[in-house]
């Protein structure tokens, strides 16, 4: 499904544990049409 | 941001250019998401890692902003998003990194 204004774009996302961590964050934009090129999952202890 | 991230995003924007970048942000508090919105606009606050004093200016949302909602099939953001939804403050999230972006931001999703 590619959809339109990520199309062609490259994805930084920048995860928390505590919020949406980077693997969920990736399942939902796989299919947008942009490249995952860091993706990432901090946390604060 | 942990410092070893911030050379990661500066490395992605070195090696693709900024303007192909789009940062996507899933903090769980508006404060936190505040910060990591500044360091990829303006440069990290904190002036600790590679990002101080480089003001990136990258477009940057929260993923529950409607730019990046609207991109996301509806059943998968269900299957993997709507409980969080309803834990976190998309609300106050999206306003806390809009703010930064609209200060900051360079380029934008249009």
């Amino acid at each position: 499904m590619v959809k339109g204004k990520l199309a062609g774009k490259k994805l930084i996302l920048l995860g928390e544990r505590d919020g949406i961590p980077g693997p969920v964050m990736e399942a939902c934009l796989k299919d947008s049409g942009a490249e995952i090129v860091f993706s990432v999952t901090e946390c604060f202890v | 941001m942990d410092l070893q991230n911030q050379q990661r995003v500066k490395d992605v924007v070195e090696k693709y250019g900024v303007e192909n970048v789009i940062v996507i942000l899933g903090s769980s508090d508006p404060e936190g998401a505040e910060i990591y919105a500044e360091t990829v606009t303006n440069g990290d606050p904190t002036y600790a890692g590679p990002l101080a004093g480089v003001p990136l200016g990258l477009a940057v949302y929260h993923i529950f902003e409607p730019e990046i909602r609207e991109e996301i099939d509806p059943a998968v953001w269900e299957e993997q998003m709507e409980m969080m939804e309803m834990v976190l403050d998309p609300e106050a999230l999206s306003q806390a990194v809009a703010k930064m972006r609209e200060q900051y931001s360079k380029y934008t999703l249009e």
